[in-house]
């Protein structure tokens, strides 16, 4: 896919010989994969030329061909400062946040370029996917049906656009198209979405033979190895799933589900310190994510870090007043600051909102 | 060469390595640990009847209890089992009864159920044994769905149903309960574990699970209730004495409970386990100013009431001990599948950390459901171990999991020379690689060879009687408390021994496990250490009085009185 953004057409008004063929020389040096040497000359091209969007975006798309994410970010947002309607350039921008798991950042400029060039359908498909990773299933809906309307064949519509439907519980209308993908001849992906409906309707002794079906067929596939592992995870047990997670991570370094359950797991097992650097990876991925800031916290919590947990909770429970595992822990974290007077307000909303919930369930009701 | 476990042990000691009961099997041909003793070696031919129906009510997975208890004082411990009976859901087709099987002191038992009077005429639960009238013969309190039953020992190898006229009819569904001395007057209390409000006329049902049956309602569903506190007035009666309490305030749905002193205050506090909402720890803080006893629950900030993660439980069996012979009580609380159980280490201050990790304890447990369980010192070596008895509430549960299974195994762990439990369970015998639908466990030394053996309680099944060779070539003294000025049972008595130049502390906690009731002697096991030097019997209030006895003879047990110190 990078490939498709390498090369901007070079219109740079040349005043000097030895800058064009510089910029010429680092063209080509990138045309044939030197990608050290092409971004060697575009720095020293840039350092007398800072004004060249064009060149700074060749730049960019050098460092991203490198892995230098973070270095192709930081230029590829210059040169949308110089050039806000440069084409290319903000798609090249949000791919670059893709690849290093930051897909809040990423989304934002996608939506963006979706809004500028909505028949841009490589940007439409990657929102889509940013979307998904993200758990906003109907985001997802929304930005496909109609693309699915216009090019009804087109398998990777069909995918995303049949998972997102069957993971927003319209499982009827997902089928539908789970049904498509299997007219096709079995493959990764109709296993993966029979997966992920039984995963949905919570038969997971169900859906384990279809993702692990799905894992054979296409290991590459990006989710596969989450979906296969959150199966295992509750039909076996953590270290069959964390093996799946693993091999998603090595697929996708960034995968938001795989980091925050091999965190998850850790901190369970009472690993903080190898916990952290997947939690913290997931947050990359999803900035702010509660679910994340919380296994954070209670890590926090229970290295005896008390105040850092507070300040956490005290932010998640503002965010979300339901959350009762975070009203505990914030519980617990006061009183542990022998503050019991907070603890104890604490301890009321957990009572609230059990009995809140203790008051909804049929039995009760039925009495 | 085969060598025995005992010559392994001896070889092992003589080269100075401890014996590392983690790799054992795989080297030595070992002995089992416990003896699975058939029906038809002990005359336990009793069964209990769960009433399964069709329909899936809830009471019929949840039972039954066990005990042991020397109902007839003739020094052998006899037992008791529950079962269930007639109820607003079920009209047994045939008489159900429970059983008390009096100890013949040959390894075999004879049912004397009738002419004891303990029958039962309600759905069983759960029963608790103790000296609630300081007479010196053991009582019986029955827990059930609908009423339970106290009946008090006419010394004469029967029983009378006193319920009424103690005023201990409790309404509701009851589960666990136990005796203790909350307020040190010298007399025995009741606490009585209540579960979920399940009346009505009409049963909810949950409707059909995946293979298309009726099953057991997770207990979510129910409204939870609030237990109950009994205290003992002196003569022969007793007032509920929980209103305006912390145990009034906290509803929960409770089925394991066990009475310790967690803060070391000499007042005994309650754990109590919950079912799918927050366990409960009620803090015995003395009198209070407007006349009632003060109670504090403090289970979520002593790091008790939830799991790390914040979320409640599904809390069952429950039990305290002083694991590292710190001083301190240590807890421990079973839950279902998936939830993992916890080893809770005192921080000493009434917070709590899980140190189930550490242990082999939450890997063990992981796809378990823990019900009766029990920390005691399976091997006499002075260190404390842990068995646990399992099974999954659900019937069904083979037809839609890959893994979790209705019948389950039975864990031993033994506490190491580093204080971890390790999973012991490969080398424990025959009997821990069956699969049981265990409930209720209790420990008590049957054949009085000094080693605890174990009764479990299966649901819908005969009972386990386990007898324990694990013990074999270590000493240990055996210690039948009397009190005077104290409860006559000696309840929240601590016990300090010194014996091969190492002292060791337990305190007589009581209740523990689930719906069941242990033997009330003390086994202090020490090893290969030839005598205890000293004996230190620390008497609850009212009397605080310290016993320090010395000369004292092995292998055998003694019966030690408040403030005489050894009657034989």
């Amino acid at each position: 896919m990078w490939r498709a953004f390498f090369l901007l057409v070079l219109t740079l008004d040349a005043t000097a010989q030895s800058p064009q063929e510089l910029v010429n020389d680092a063209i080509a040096k990138q045309r044939a994969g030197d990608l050290e040497g092409a971004v060697k000359e575009y720095r020293e091209f840039l350092k007398e030329h800072p004004e060249a969007t064009p060149i700074r975006s060749n730049f960019g798309a050098a460092l991203a061909g490198l892995g230098q994410f973070q270095e192709a970010i930081t230029e590829y947002k210059i040169a949308l400062k110089q050039s806000p309607s440069a084409p290319g350039l903000r798609l090249n921008l949000a791919l670059a946040y893709y690849k290093t798991g930051r897909i809040g950042d990423a989304t934002d400029e996608l939506v963006k370029v979706h809004k500028e060039s909505p028949s841009n359908s490589q940007a439409t498909l990657l929102l889509a996917d940013c979307y998904l990773r993200m758990g906003q299933n109907k985001d997802v809906i929304r930005v496909l049906r109609p693309e699915h309307q216009k090019h009804p064949d087109d398998m990777a519509i069909v995918y995303l656009l049949g998972t997102a439907l069957i993971r927003d519980h319209q499982v009827s209308e997902g089928q539908v198209l789970v049904d498509q993908i299997l007219r096709n001849g079995e493959s990764a992906e109709a296993h993966l979405m029979l997966g992920t409906s039984k995963m949905e309707a919570a038969d997971f002794a169900g859906a384990r033979p279809e993702l692990a079906k799905a894992v054979a067929l296409n290991p590459n596939l990006p989710g596969v190895h989450v979906l296969y592992g959150q199966a295992l995870q509750v039909t076996s047990g953590p270290e069959e799933a964390t093996k799946e997670f693993k091999s998603e991570l090595a697929i996708d370094p960034y995968n938001y589900v795989a980091n925050l359950q091999i965190g998850a797991t850790l901190r369970q097992e009472q690993k903080f310190d190898e916990a952290k650097p997947y939690l913290e990876r997931a947050l990359e991925t999803r900035p702010g994510d509660l679910a994340v800031r919380y296994q954070l916290a209670a890590i926090a919590l229970s290295e005896g870090k008390a105040d850092e947990a507070r300040r956490e909770l005290e932010s998640i429970v503002k965010e979300s007043p339901g959350f009762a595992e975070a009203h505990v822990s914030l519980s617990i974290a006061y009183f542990r600051l022998k503050r019991p007077v907070d603890g104890n307000r604490e301890k009321s909303i957990v009572e609230r909102l059990t009995a809140e919930a203790q008051a909804k369930q049929p039995g009760v009701k039925a009495q | 060469m085969k060598i025995s476990r005992r010559e392994w042990l001896r070889l092992a000691a003589a080269f100075g390595a401890a014996p590392l009961w983690g790799q054992q099997a795989g080297n030595v041909e070992s002995a089992p640990l416990f003896i699975e003793i058939p029906a038809s070696q002990s005359g336990i031919s009793w069964v209990h009847d769960n009433a399964m129906s069709a329909e899936h009510y809830l009471p019929e997975t949840l039972g039954p209890g066990c005990a042991f208890l020397d109902f007839d004082n003739d020094g052998w411990m006899d037992i008791f089992l529950v079962n269930s009976g007639p109820s607003d859901f079920w009209k047994p087709a045939k008489p159900v009864r429970n059983a008390l099987y009096k100890n013949n002191r040959d390894g075999t038992f004879t049912d004397v159920t009738e002419k004891a009077g303990v029958s039962g005429a309600a759905f069983g639960m759960g029963v608790a044994v103790g000296d609630y009238d300081n007479d010196g013969w053991p009582d019986i309190f029955v827990t059930a769905y609908g009423r339970g039953t106290l009946y008090r020992n006419n010394h004469d190898g029967t029983f009378t149903d006193v319920t009424e006229k103690a005023g201990v009819a409790t309404p509701g569904w009851t589960t666990s309960s136990v005796w203790f001395d909350y307020d040190n007057d010298g007399r025995l209390d009741l606490f009585v574990c209540s579960f979920v409000d399940y009346s009505g006329e009409h049963k909810f049902e949950c409707g059909d699970n995946k293979i298309g049956k009726k099953y057991y309602c997770i207990p979510r569903v129910f409204r939870p209730t609030a237990s109950f506190l009994y205290h003992n007035n002196g003569d022969g009666t007793f007032t509920e004495v929980s209103k305006g309490t912390d145990i009034a305030k906290a509803l929960g749905k409770g089925l394991g409970v066990v009475a310790t002193d967690i803060n070391n205050d000499g007042r005994m506090d309650l754990f109590v386990a919950n079912d799918t909402v927050q366990n409960f720890l009620f803090v015995n803080r003395g009198p209070g100013t407007n006349g009632r006893w003060k109670w504090e629950e403090i289970a979520l900030q002593a790091g008790v009431g939830f799991s790390e993660s914040g979320q409640a439980r599904s809390g069952m069996g429950v039990d305290a001990t002083d694991l590292k012979s710190s001083g301190w009580q240590d807890l421990f609380v079973a839950n279902v599948d998936h939830e993992m159980f916890s080893v809770y280490q005192n921080n000493q201050d009434e917070t709590f950390r899980d140190v189930a990790q550490a242990n082999d304890v939450a890997q063990a447990t992981r796809l378990l459901s823990g019900w009766g369980l029990k920390y005691f010192d399976y091997d006499n070596d002075g260190a404390v171990d842990l068995i646990l008895a399992n099974g999954h509430p659900d019937d069904m549960i083979d037809g839609y999991s890959m893994q979790v299974k209705y019948k389950e195994p039975l864990l031993l762990f033994h506490q190491g020379d580093n204080h971890r439990l390790h999973n012991v369970s490969g080398q424990a015998g025959p009997a821990f690689q069956k699969f049981f639908p265990a409930r209720g466990l209790a420990v008590g030394d049957f054949d009085n060879d000094g080693a605890m053996d174990v009764l479990i309680g299966n649901n819908g099944g005969s009972p386990l009687l386990l007898k324990n060779e694990a013990a074999q070539g270590k000493n240990w003294l055996g210690l039948k408390l009397e009190g005077v000025q104290s409860n006559r049972d000696g309840v929240g008595a601590k016990i300090i021994w010194t014996a091969g130049g190492r002292n060791r502390q337990r305190l007589k906690n009581n209740g523990g496990s689930y719906l069941s009731s242990h033997d009330p002697r003390e086994v202090l096991g020490i090893g290969s250490a030839p005598k205890i030097d000293e004996l230190e019997i620390h008497w609850p209030a009212p009397s605080k009085r310290v016993d320090k006895i010395t000369n004292l003879p092995i292998n055998r047990y003694v019966h030690v009185v408040e403030g005489k110190g050894i009657l034989s």
